[in-house]
């Protein structure tokens, strides 16, 4: 959610900083060449202007004087003037060169000289100001020159510091702006998206718990009519109609449960009272036979509903701490007799404890088929090693022997219900619970053939949180 | 003893009766909750047996209306439903048992004399078992037979000491698995059949009298006689 948030208002900030720098930048561009062009208009006005005095001033002795007077006259007049820290006007000069191009009047910080030899390297045109770079000065000048009947040429010159101070004062106070709308911006932008995607959020959360655990609850809503609050609608209708199949299959199951166990209790009864009574001599083999095959009747109707329920993803479970190890340890203990008639070992490899939050009865029978598992399908003299080991937060318990292995036909599809081996003699749903049950309990369970020979069987179960203690 | 019996199905409803009273339990039957009710406060009952699938009502229903209206005896619940309700597991906390259907009599006999037997002392705390010649010490878990040791594992004398305890009856394989092993699982290989056939060859040896009878399709029982 924070990656998400912060990636879209990163790029939603980019985009309005990007344009609006774009549309300061044309903006700059348009008051600078204003600017420009206003001086332009002043230099070349002031330039005629004294171009005009200097010509109709008698070449006397008080030229220089009347020239030098109203061009200091004239740079007091500058447009956008600003004052500057020496007091002394040093953004104007004016300078007349003689016709042999020598230096003839100068009004201006400094003597000149470095204005005219930039002047004459630049070659400037008259009539068109154009920007001249003086030793000494950063900031170049700005010049307006004109050519005079007797040969001699009027050079103006404004200082463009003036201009560039006013463009920089504008670029701070731009940038100043849009540094703080931009972070306004952001702040705005990934607020509003936090929110809205912590509303997706909570919903993905409740979504999670909810397919997890207890279908009876709901996504919450936000409150505000929008597209998350439709989405969470729509998940919530979804899970409507999933209970509601949920609850179909189970009121099925159930139902199809009690139609037949109550016939068969009635049956399973009478053949048990007719067991109890007295002489009935030759007909006791074939009833305790049918009591027989009506036990696995029952054991095969509760499996195949476990198992239709949990590839359903409906199992209930009644979760209770289990210690795996302890467990196993009783079920060798029980298995252990009629393994050894087979001549079949077994072996435990365990770690120390290795507690589960599990189904008790469930576990129970699952462990008891991976055992019945071996025991029905082992050939006399194998060896059967179990091994349970923690591995990140699960417990995997493995089941490794030494006989054929998985038939290769079946290999890829022993957790399937009614699969079975060639010449398997169960009802092929022993492994299929196995699966059904461990996956019910977030667990995973894998077949294959080891390359030494033999089958394994590998399930690993959470761990139940914090409780892992060496033995 | 007198017992309550509330259940729908005719077929199993008579069965019942038949082999309650066969046991020595004096039956009431009742088809429905509303009867049901009245006989139960009618006289008193030392257990009621209660189908959960009523045609009136649900059988969990029913308890806790008996139980509002001050009636305490034990109940056991028989239940064709495949899943156990939370509701029952909570009437299995407080004392009452339940059990699936299909059941063996003797897991419905062993469970009516677990709840009946639950205000008397238990026979756990003695320290001596006694049948016929076989005798168990408990507190140092030895069992003798006509004087001679028996070298038994732990789990066969927990398999001994639970026939033991019910000598005469007859004990089914799931209840030895729940009883002994702890685990309420139905396999479908002989893991029992093997332990109480590796037993007898301790406990029945050549030329005594054989004690652990096997019941076809039903179960096995220790002899007390």
């Amino acid at each position: 959610m924070w990656s998400a948030a912060w990636r879209i208002s990163l790029w939603a900030t980019l985009a309005f900083a990007l344009g609006t720098m774009l549309v300061f930048l044309f903006l700059h561009r348009f008051v600078a060449d204003d600017v420009q062009r206003r001086s332009d208009a002043w230099l070349s006005g002031e330039v005629e202007v004294l171009g005009d005095v200097a010509e109709r001033t008698p070449k006397d002795a008080l030229y220089d004087r009347v020239v030098k007077e109203v061009a200091e006259l004239a740079t007091k007049e500058v447009p956008n003037r600003l004052r500057t820290n020496s007091g002394q006007n040093d953004s104007v000069f004016f300078l007349q060169t003689a016709d042999d191009g020598s230096l003839r009047l100068w009004v201006g910080t400094g003597d000149g000289r470095s204005n005219l030899i930039a002047i004459r390297a630049s070659g400037i045109v008259p009539d068109t100001p154009s920007d001249l770079h003086v030793r000494g000065f950063e900031i170049p000048f700005r010049v307006a020159s004109i050519r005079l009947d007797d040969g001699t040429h009027i050079y103006l010159g404004l200082s463009e510091r003036d201009e560039l101070q006013l463009l920089r004062n504008l670029r701070l106070r731009f940038l100043l702006l849009w540094l703080s709308i931009v972070i306004l911006g952001f702040a705005i932008v990934f607020y509003s998206t936090r929110r809205m995607l912590g509303n997706v959020q909570r919903i993905a959360e409740a979504a999670s718990r909810i397919g997890q655990s207890d279908l009876s609850s709901r996504v919450p809503r936000t409150g505000h009519d929008d597209e998350i609050s439709q989405l969470a609608l729509t998940l919530n209708h979804m899970l409507d109609r999933i209970e509601r199949s949920m609850h179909q299959l189970h009121t099925i199951t159930d139902s199809l449960a009690h139609d037949l166990r109550s016939p068969l209790t009635a049956i399973r009864g009478k053949l048990e009272m007719s067991l109890s009574a007295p002489s009935k001599g030759e007909q006791t083999e074939s009833i305790v036979s049918a009591v027989e095959e009506l036990d696995h009747i029952t054991e095969f109707l509760n499996q195949s509903l476990d198992v239709a329920e949990g590839q359903a993803d409906a199992l209930k479970l009644h979760r209770r701490e289990i210690d795996l190890e302890q467990l196993l340890r009783v079920m060798i203990d029980l298995y252990e007799p009629s393994m050894s008639e087979k001549k079949i070992r077994m072996e435990l490899h365990s770690e120390g404890a290795a507690r589960i939050l599990a189904d008790p009865g469930l576990i129970h029978r699952m462990i008891a088929n991976l055992f019945d598992n071996e025991l029905k399908h082992l050939p006399a003299s194998c060896m059967v090693a179990i091994r349970l080991r923690n591995e990140a937060g699960a417990v995997v318990l493995t089941f490794e022997d030494d006989g054929p292995g998985f038939a290769s036909e079946v290999a890829l599809h022993v957790f399937e219900r009614r699969v079975r081996g060639p010449d398997s003699s169960g009802h092929g749903l022993g492994l299929a619970f196995v699966e059904v049950v461990v996956r019910a309990h977030g667990g995973r369970v894998t077949a294959c053939n080891r390359k030494e020979g033999g089958a394994q069987l590998s399930v690993s179960l959470p761990l139940a949180s914090g409780t892992r203690s060496p033995n | 003893m007198r017992l309550l019996l509330v259940e729908d199905d005719i077929e199993i409803q008579s069965f019942l009766q038949d082999s309650l009273s066969e046991a020595g339990y004096e039956v009431e039957a009742a088809v429905d909750g509303k009867n049901a009710k009245r006989l139960a406060i009618a006289s008193a009952h030392d257990v009621l047996i209660v189908d959960l699938g009523l045609p009136d009502m649900d059988g969990i229903e029913l308890i806790l209306r008996l139980r509002h209206l001050g009636i305490s005896s034990p109940v056991l619940i028989l239940s064709a439903r495949r899943s156990v309700d939370d509701r029952v597991r909570g009437l299995e906390q407080g004392g009452d048992d339940y059990l699936t259907k299909p059941f063996a009599l003797a897991e419905l006999l062993a469970r009516l004399r677990n709840l009946t037997k639950r205000n008397l002392p238990s026979s756990s705390e003695l320290t001596r078992l006694h049948v016929l010649d076989l005798e168990l010490d408990m507190v140092r878990r030895k069992a003798t037979r006509g004087g001679e040791t028996l070298n038994l594992s732990p789990q066969e004398f927990a398999l001994l000491e639970y026939l033991c305890r019910n000598a005469g009856r007859v004990v089914t394989r799931s209840m030895i698995l729940e009883q002994v092993w702890g685990m309420r699982i139905l396999p479908d290989t002989n893991v029992v059949d093997v332990h109480i056939y590796r037993l007898r060859g301790k406990v029945d040896t050549d030329g005594l009298q054989p004690l652990i009878r096997t019941l076809r399709g039903v179960g096995y029982v220790l002899q007390d006689r």
